[in-house]
């Protein structure tokens, strides 16, 4: 048909030739000229119909096979509706769950930033700050100087930008009267612009904003879409950012929501020069806010690259003016000291989420390939068995006249109704995934399924429908149709039931189900350990907030938290209350060294002298439940004029006073500044994490040490502890009516946000470990009942011949057991590589934890039993008489 | 097998009718398009009007398939038409579709002749 295509044309020649010859032959048998030509048209009938059908000839006949193959696979599936059910089932299960955790790592790993040109983009890094500097994270993080420095040139990197946040959490913000919180950066005048962010109404940031630190404010679409329910009036009028009022003028676009690693950025103002708004939220160090202070490298940067330049020819440009920048203010540096070194990375992707969410992201990936190996290994022994037992309507079919190719074409048609119904389930089940992943995760960018993760899901939609199209192959080209006349039902069979390929897909589908196993049961002791890890106080019962006052002095913020206290506490169900400045169980703490007896403490080399500290309020283990071993508890009686006193933990008396009473000993702080006396030691408990190992501590009293910012309030009440929040934000309005509770919750839930990544991983892991399980079991106990179903007429010979019930039932559970054995054999090892590959995500456990290893040996052991049993027992009640006869 | 199977027969077996005759139209040398409806319809004592239409899409359909041939040349009465001729593809095929047709009509002559003689027995 495709070697010589007759044109159209040539098709409407000879129409024309039949009339003039049709006519010719009406005018020889008596008619008139112009009657011949009408009736040889009449009788013709459509001509243009007749040219169409020609056209389209070779389409119809195609488009009508197809149909008519998918109408007979549709029929034909339709007869067996457990066979394609547990088809589409196990497909839907194996390719959803690939395609919901693929979404995740595309939205969280690969989706780049939204913004023009991300390659362009880089954020700087330094090799270490400067010493005497303090920072937020010591790689990446610089002062207000060097990003001045940096932005004057121009030469290497155009424009360097600037962000920092308002907080740490979440900032105080007041739309109207209600106070509430939000996300907010300070930012460069060049953000936007150099981003290459675009507003879809209002407008960004200018040079001269940022000069001027304008009272203006950009919102995110997300926050304007949430808050402001999209009400375009809105710009022009004020939200209050810790009392200031910031003029709304844009709104950013969709998608983007600050370049900061985790949460959403809600709004983001001009970098700003006042006390309510310094980076952070910190209250000025020493009178300085993060403008005018050298020593405080709080700022992130990043830069576009000029154009026409690399990376490498930037950082050379930028060194000397980095390195110059970085002491100003410092004093030069100390003799044999190492010098910051510039760097630049890749911009690309979010950054912070790799590090957060990369490793267990990848395992999960590997997981559900793992489970989706075992998925279409599961389907391809199904077609092969079903299409086995179809060889004999095969071979009738071939007697009658149907060619090889239509039935490879008819098979192939079953397998892509199967592919294209399990891809269907598979996405609607991804989709669903994928929302309550989000949640799960608490990850605020979205996580929905787009272009990319619509590719990945067909290319393996295409691998599993080439795969099933392979297994009918087989079957196809073998037994031709003399197969009909030879051979009955009972044995025609015999060879496809003893098929190595299905022993081996089998043994292997074991194996991958002990890798998964033991790599959930790893993950599950590890979360039940965190669970059970005891945090040495009594967590229950306590609930914590966040405020973050504005005051102006030290006395005034005494006074203020003084207040509130005393107001709290007389609340109706309070039990007592408490402050403290790092939140318990936040990932925050403070690190420092510390002078003991007023010198810094020599310790044998190797040891670490860093000491977390925390600044807390009067009854801070007392309303913890944290147990003082010696001396007492802060007091109320502790006040700025009273003598300085600290408390120090189990940990901290080990290391720095070793065999002596640390009571009246002194601490302070590595500068000499500031000096208290040791008056309790705490028994050893949580700070930052639930799986922190224990480290010295000290705490300071809030009222002694110049400190007055925001504070966590924890309270200790009879009850249920979420039921006091009402009251008490009426109490903190009416100390400040501009102040909300930020980050209300209990203690516990703050605290199981530090495992809340393990929680969800384990969980999963459980889930895909279940998953495989169970599609193993399905696999496992198709293919041996479709075994003993081949040997229907074997076993009933044997029986005849006088092998008792228990010997047939051996015969058919070895059956399973000797698959299971090569499955363990082989998934032992494996297993012990990821566990390997695990132990950064362990906790408690070894990665060669016994309990786990032998519980998934024991599960795959009960999973090849279960699916022996049932094939086992229908094997021994067959009728030995009714099994020959079925010759 | 089933029902809709032999609907299916039925359209193959009605397609295949059209393609016999022309096959066997042809046996006695190549004609063009016209000559062979004429022919069948007078040669079945036009039992069988050919649907034109049809006959084109058919001879194409041989002609795609190899059993029949087509060139471009001068009718007796001088016009141009598109000539068809047998190929022996399709010879083999006129002989083995002939075949076929006798052992149909006669099975189904030997049961609609005996399924008459039973229903005559019982009325």
């Amino acid at each position: 048909m495709f070697k010589r295509k007759r044109s159209a044309d040539d098709f409407a020649a000879e129409i024309k030739a039949h009339l003039e010859l049709e006519a010719d032959e009406l005018k020889r048998e008596g008619l008139g000229d112009d009657e011949a030509h009408r009736m040889a048209r009449r009788e013709f009938g459509n001509v243009q119909g007749a040219r169409e059908r020609f056209y389209l000839r070779g389409r119809f006949e195609r488009l009508d096979k197809l149909l008519r193959d998918l109408r007979f696979g549709l029929r034909s599936l339709r007869q067996s509706p457990g066979f394609t059910a547990t088809v589409i089932l196990t497909l839907a299960l194996g390719i959803g769950a690939n395609t919901a955790v693929f979404s995740v790592m595309n939205a969280v790993l690969l989706r780049t930033l939204p913004v023009a040109d991300p390659d362009r983009l880089v954020y700087l890094r330094t090799s270490n700050p400067p010493r005497g500097t303090g920072t937020i994270d010591s790689n990446e993080t610089f002062s207000y100087a060097v990003y001045d420095a940096l932005r004057q040139q121009s030469r290497g990197l155009s424009p360097v930008m600037a962000y920092v946040p308002l907080s740490g959490s979440k900032v105080a913000v007041r739309y109207g009267a209600q106070p509430e919180e939000a996300e907010g950066d300070m930012v460069s005048g060049t953000f936007f612009s150099g981003l290459g962010v675009n507003l879809p109404i209002g407008r960004g940031f200018s040079e001269d904003d940022e000069a001027r630190h304008a009272p203006i404010a950009v919102i995110s679409y997300n926050y304007w879409t949430r808050r402001f329910a999209r009400d375009p009036k809105i710009l022009g009028r004020a939200l209050f950012v810790n009392g200031v009022a910031m003029t709304m003028v844009g709104v950013a676009a969709d998608g983007f929501e600050g370049v900061e690693g985790s949460g959403s950025t809600d709004f983001w103002i001009p970098l700003q020069n006042s006390r309510e708004l310094n980076a952070w939220g910190n209250p000025p160090d020493d009178g300085k806010l993060y403008l005018a202070n050298p020593t405080w490298w709080c700022m992130r940067l990043i830069a576009r690259l000029a154009p026409g330049i690399s990376r490498e020819q930037a950082v050379a440009q930028l060194q000397p003016v980095f390195q110059k920048a970085a002491y100003v203010g410092l004093g030069s540096p100390m003799a044999g000291e190492k010098p910051p070194t510039l760097s630049l990375t890749d911009a690309k992707s979010f950054p912070g989420y790799d590090q957060m969410y990369g490793d267990p992201l990848r395992m999960l990936m590997a997981m559900v390939g793992l489970v989706l190996l075992i998925a279409l290994a599961n389907v391809v022994m199904l077609l092969l068995a079903r299409n086995a037992a179809r060889q004999r309507e095969f071979s009738v079919r071939l007697a009658l006249g149907a060619g090889r190719g239509e039935l490879l074409r008819q098979l192939l048609t079953e397998s892509l109704i199967l592919v294209t119904a399990g891809g269907a389930l598979a996405w609607a089940f991804a989709e669903m995934a994928t929302r309550l992943l989000g949640q799960w995760a608490q990850i605020e960018s979205s996580l929905a399924p787009d272009r990319t993760v619509l590719l990945f899901t067909l290319a393996v939609l295409a691998l599993a429908g080439v795969l099933f199209c392979l297994a009918p192959l087989r079957v196809a080209l073998a037994g031709g149709a003399e197969l009909a006349l030879k051979t009955s039902a009972a044995t025609s069979n015999t060879n496809a039931g003893k098929s190595r390929a299905g022993k081996t897909i089998v043994a292997l589908q074991m194996a991958l189900c002990v890798v998964l196993l033991v790599g959930s049961g790893l993950l599950i002791r590890t979360l039940r350990n965190l669970e059970n890890t005891p945090l040495g106080m009594q967590v229950d019962g306590l609930v914590v907030f966040g405020v973050n006052p504005n005051i102006p002095s030290l006395a005034e913020g005494r006074v203020f938290y003084r207040n509130l206290t005393d107001r709290l506490r007389a609340l109706p169900g309070v039990e007592s209350v408490t402050l403290s400045e790092e939140r318990l169980g936040s990932w925050w703490s403070d690190n420092n060294s510390m002078r003991v007896d007023g010198k810094m403490p020599d310790l044998p080399s190797g040891a670490s002298d860093t000491v977390r500290s925390n600044v807390v309020g009067p009854g801070f283990f007392t309303t913890l439940g944290v147990p003082v071993l010696a001396g007492r508890d802060f007091a109320d009686s502790d006040t700025a004029t009273s003598p300085h006193v600290g408390i120090i933990n189990e940990q901290f008396a080990q290391r720095f006073l070793p065999n002596l009473n640390p009571l009246g000993h002194t601490i302070g702080t590595d500068n000499g500044q500031y000096t208290m006396t040791i008056v309790g030691v705490v028994k050893d408990h949580k700070y930052r994490s639930i799986d922190e190992e224990p480290i010295p501590m000290a705490w300071y009293e809030y009222a002694q040490i110049p400190m007055a910012g925001a504070m966590n309030v924890e309270m200790r009440l009879h009850g249920e502890p979420l039921a006091i929040l009402p009251a008490a934000r009426k109490v903190v309005q009416q100390l400040d009516p501009n102040l909300p509770l930020i980050r209300p919750m209990t203690q516990r839930a703050q605290f199981e946000t530090t495992i809340s990544q393990h929680v969800l991983f384990a969980r999963l892991a459980g889930f895909f470990g279940f998953l495989a399980v169970a599609l193993v079991a399905t696999g496992l106990y198709g293919s041996l009942s479709y075994r003993v179903s081949m040997r229907t007429a074997e076993i009933g010979v044997r029986m005849a011949v006088g092998a008792r019930r228990g010997q047939v039932v051996w015969m058919v559970v070895r059956d399973g057991l000797v698959l299971m054995a090569a499955g363990v054999v082989v998934g032992v090892p494996l297993a012990m590589l990821v566990g390997r590959a695990l132990t950064s995500s362990l906790y408690g456990v070894k990665p060669l934890d016994a309990v786990s290893y032998l519980l998934a040996v024991a599960g795959v052991a009960a999973v090849a039993l279960a699916a022996s049993a049932l094939p086992a027992g229908r094997a021994a009640s067959i009728d030995p008489m009714r099994a020959l006869r079925t010759e | 097998m089933t029902t809709q199977e032999n609907n299916d027969d039925r359209i193959a077996l009605l397609q295949g009718t059209l393609d016999l005759l022309i096959l066997k139209t042809l046996i006695h040398g190549p004609r063009h398009g016209q000559g062979v409806a004429r022919s069948i319809q007078r040669q079945s004592e036009d039992v069988f009007l050919v649907d034109h239409g049809s006959l084109y899409v058919a001879l194409q359909r041989l002609e795609d398939k190899e059993w029949i041939g087509a060139e471009w040349g001068v009718s007796e009465n001088n016009r141009r038409a598109r000539f068809y001729s047998l190929t022996a593809k399709g010879r083999e095929r006129l002989v083995e579709k002939t075949g076929e047709w006798r052992r149909l009509t006669r099975a189904m002559g030997l049961i609609l002749d005996s399924s008459s003689g039973l229903q005559g027995e019982e009325a």
